[in-house]
């Protein structure tokens, strides 16, 4: 198995290098055999990366402890489940796992370009089997996973406890997803950079990997927080530690790039500023993994440090100085004729969204490198916490939102009074009088007042145009409402898809709001038979329950819980213990309602005194957040989902494209 | 595109005002983080500051009251990295900090000989009032998220 393994991953590399050389030499000579070549190449790699990865599963599956990785991060007492994800559980396994991702999608764009976009696709192929060689090029000379324990052990150190779990086991892939898969738009991006076809064809042909990758981002973050609330058990579930900044970042700058896009697709604007995004993008899922693998930057969560820093360092330098480079040397080509004409347009919305992403990006970044910037300066290590995070990006995100209601609905170029009124009018009233409400109710938190007023009012631009789209279809097919409203989002499902989206985001927004503003903690130690309040609820504890199992240690404490003096639930909040790496976890125990969570954690057990202490949680909303999230998805799925009026576009743009084509050969043609 | 100057002194003050945001933010919250040495060795200076020291708690110094949820402790210096030089044996005597910390659950992770993270105030000579403890298993805790 560890010779299948290291020699498929020796084998990748050598087809990587060689469908570089084959794509530039076919590219130079007009070889299309040869660039059939390079493209079956790729397709090899993918299937020896997919060989390797299935080698190091058997191996994990089989409990194979002559295999380093196997040892280090798995035993045979662990779950079938968690052995197949502790493929990712170590830093050789996710890189293989990135590897592979990166590989399969590279197989993929080798596939969808064979009969299109033929002028780029060698240049497209070049970048992605470029990256490929720098991740296999650290799979087979520095990172191994493949190499061997002697003698092997009887047994394995175990896959790390906390990240037994299933969030754990869907976090992962899902965000190296969206990480890898902005490889995708990024190749096209330089592919056009260096053919010089400067129009939107990259962008069109890869709108929907851009939704793809921004997917699963969306995803892997909601994961991620969604890990940290279950299984570390302190109530919160993002603290702006440098791991999830780095898998946040990548977020912003996508979300900042599917925006501007439309703006250069309609009104051929931001060129320079697109192909920026999407560099940056690529950057930052390279800086993501460059601070969680070096340690340069001390995370509560990656004490270890790792070799990988200089060669993720050197590749991300060498990424950025030579797209800026490319991009500087083309600058002049891409100016366009356009220009932006008021403020009160939707070009004008696009652009301060886009610089208020792009700012939060900063912020987020300048708060994470900042310990080691100020090491650099000052000589002292300076850190700034959750409430710097905080403090900058609250009224960001406020604008942010706000430019979410205005963005949709404001006219292009120049918006009329009529247009505003007619559009604004009712949800800027809504907002409003939610404001009075929340005021009237007894909040008095400017933000908060301000947050719930915006958020209703992007909700009532969104049920604005729904609302107008439902009549309009009613009158002119006389379709019924739900029928209407099916058909609306169906025919306009890149619009509508977007509309989804933003109520997502609301959802989400509000979530925030309410469990950072309205969080109560409560910590008590108790004795068997006695009981405390947290909000409506009245907890008895009544006592431990121990369970012992070959892999764990299971310490629960059941309590109950009243309602209005009934008892509506028993919650068992327990302490873990793994018993191969001797490490104690806390597993959480939530009641869920839309309104609030209940969430209680065994803080500790005394055995001396009996005192066993419960660290108990109050969260209002907290539930909107996963439901926001589930929403956003939602909503790409329906803006991903084929659109037959757009594949017209593509396929007409093609013709035109061949006609060109044609018309030039036969100029060439005709003087002979 | 070309951008007109009345939209460049929009864009302007949005830039303007995020940088505004960060210099703030950076200003009012940030804290120092030192390590057992930096820390004693600069306690003059930085006291009543909010500090993030890193040490690793010392056997035999931990009091614990559950009913109270006091934790009390000293931290040493961390030992140096693998793969740094050895330094040589001090001529300083060792040094060390005490900890407490109030209010707050011990960490499951807390013992001795753990590497830990304080969170909070030099509030006196070598001592520190924690508003928070955190722990991370020195030797097989990698990434939280292997991203």
């Amino acid at each position: 198995m560890t010779l299948i393994g290291q020699l498929a991953l020796a084998l990748a590399l050598v087809l990587a290098l060689y469908s570089i050389a084959a794509n530039i030499y076919g590219m130079r000579r007009r070889r299309t055999d040869v660039l059939i070549s390079a493209r079956h190449a790729l397709w090899a790699m993918a299937a020896m990366v997919a060989l390797a990865a299935c080698a190091l599963w058997s191996g994990l599956l089989r409990s194979d402890f002559s295999l380093e990785y196997v040892a280090s991060y798995s035993s045979t007492t662990l779950p079938t489940i968690y052995k197949i994800t502790a493929l990712w559980g170590g830093q050789q396994g996710s890189l293989l796992l990135w590897t592979l991702l990166l590989s399969l999608f590279t197989a993929i764009v080798a596939f969808q370009t064979r009969d299109r976009n033929a002028e780029i696709a060698p240049y497209v192929l070049i970048v992605m089997a470029g990256v490929a060689v720098f991740f296999l090029g650290m799979l087979n000379l520095v990172t191994r996973p493949f190499d061997a324990m002697m003698p092997a052990p009887a047994q394995g150190t175990d896959l790390n406890p906390l990240l037994q779990n299933y969030w754990m086991a869907i976090h992962p892939p899902s965000l190296y997803t969206g990480y890898v898969s902005t490889t995708v738009p990024f190749a096209f991006g330089c592919a056009a950079l260096l053919s010089g076809r400067l129009d939107d064809g990259w962008i069109r042909s890869t709108r929907r990997w851009a939704l793809f990758s921004w997917f699963f981002l969306t995803l892997g973050n909601m994961f991620g927080a969604r890990w940290a609330y279950e299984v570390l058990g302190w109530g919160g579930y993002w603290a702006w530690d440098p791991v999830e900044n780095a898998a946040f970042m990548p977020w912003l700058v996508m979300t900042a790039y599917l925006h501007s896009v439309m703006v250069q697709e309609r009104k051929d604007m931001l060129k320079v500023w697109n192909l920026a995004l999407i560099g940056l993008a690529f950057a930052l899922t390279l800086f993501g993994t460059f601070i969680t693998r070096s340690g340069v930057i001390s995370s509560v969560h990656s004490f270890t440090q790792s070799g990988l820093g200089p060669y993720f360092l050197t590749f991300l330098l060498t990424v950025v100085v030579g797209y800026s480079g490319l991009l500087l040397s083309r600058l002049r080509e891409l100016r366009s004729p356009a220009e932006l004409e008021s403020y009160l347009s939707r070009e004008a919305a696009f652009l301060f969204n886009n610089l208020i992403l792009v700012g939060i990006a900063f912020a987020v970044f300048w708060g994470t490198i900042f310990p080691v910037i100020s090491e650099a300066v000052r000589g002292v290590k300076i850190t700034v916490g959750p409430p710097f995070f905080n403090k900058v990006n609250g009224p960001l995100a406020l604008a942010l939102i706000f430019l979410m209601g205005v963005g949709p609905l404001i006219a292009w170029r120049r918006a009329s009074r009529k247009n505003l009124v007619q559009n604004f009018a009712a949800p800027a009233v809504t907002g409003i009088l939610t404001g009075l409400l929340a005021f009237a109710g007894g909040v008095h938190q400017w933000y908060v007042l301000t947050g719930l007023s915006l958020a209703a009012f992007v909700l009532g631009t969104v049920v604005v145009e729904f609302e107008r789209g439902v009549l309009a279809r009613g009158r002119m097919v006389h379709e019924k409402p739900p029928r209407a409203l099916v058909n609306l989002v169906a025919k306009n499902n890149r619009r509508y898809g977007g509309y989804i989206v933003h109520i997502g985001v609301v959802f989400a927004f509000v979530a925030i709001i309410g469990s950072s503003f309205f969080k109560t903690e409560i910590k008590r130690s108790v004795r068997e038979g006695q009981s405390f309040d947290v909000g409506p609820y009245r907890l008895v504890y009544l006592g431990l329950s121990p369970l012992d199992t070959p892999h764990l240690e299971n310490l629960s404490a059941r309590l109950s819980v009243m309602r209005k003096g009934r008892m509506v639930e028993v919650l068992e909040p327990a302490k873990l213990l793994y018993k191969r790496q001797q490490q104690p976890a806390t597993k959480v125990a939530i009641r869920s309602t839309l309104a609030a969570d209940l969430y209680v954690v065994l803080a500790g057990v005394d055995d001396k005194s009996g005192l066993v202490t419960f660290d108990v949680f109050l969260t209002p909303l907290v539930s909107w957040l996963w439901l926001g999230g589930l929403t956003m998805a939602l909503g790409t799925v329906v803006t991903i989902w084929p659109n037959a009026r757009e594949r017209e576009a593509i396929a007409a743009a093609a013709r035109r494209r061949i006609a060109e084509l044609e018309r030039e050969v036969a100029v060439e043609v005709r003087p002979t | 595109m070309r951008i007109k100057p009345r939209f460049l002194i929009g864009a302007g003050l949005i830039i303007a005002a995020i940088i505004y945001l960060i210099v703030l933010g950076i200003r009012s919250t940030s804290e120092y983080y030192l390590t057992v040495d930096e820390a004693v060795a600069r306690q003059t200076g930085l006291m009543g500051q909010a500090v993030r020291v890193a040490g690793r708690v010392k056997a035999g110094s931990i009091r614990w009251d559950p009913a109270a949820l006091a934790l009390s402790f000293a931290i040493a210096p961390l030992p140096p990295q693998d793969g740094a030089k050895i330094e040589p044996i001090s001529v300083h005597p060792p040094q060390e900090i005490q900890v407490v910390c109030k209010g707050q659950p011990k960490p499951d992770m807390f013992a001795a000989g753990r590497d830990v993270i304080v969170e909070g105030h030099l509030t006196a000579h070598n001592f520190v009032t924690a508003d928070q403890v955190m722990t991370s298993c020195p030797s097989k805790y990698r990434a939280k998220k292997t991203g």
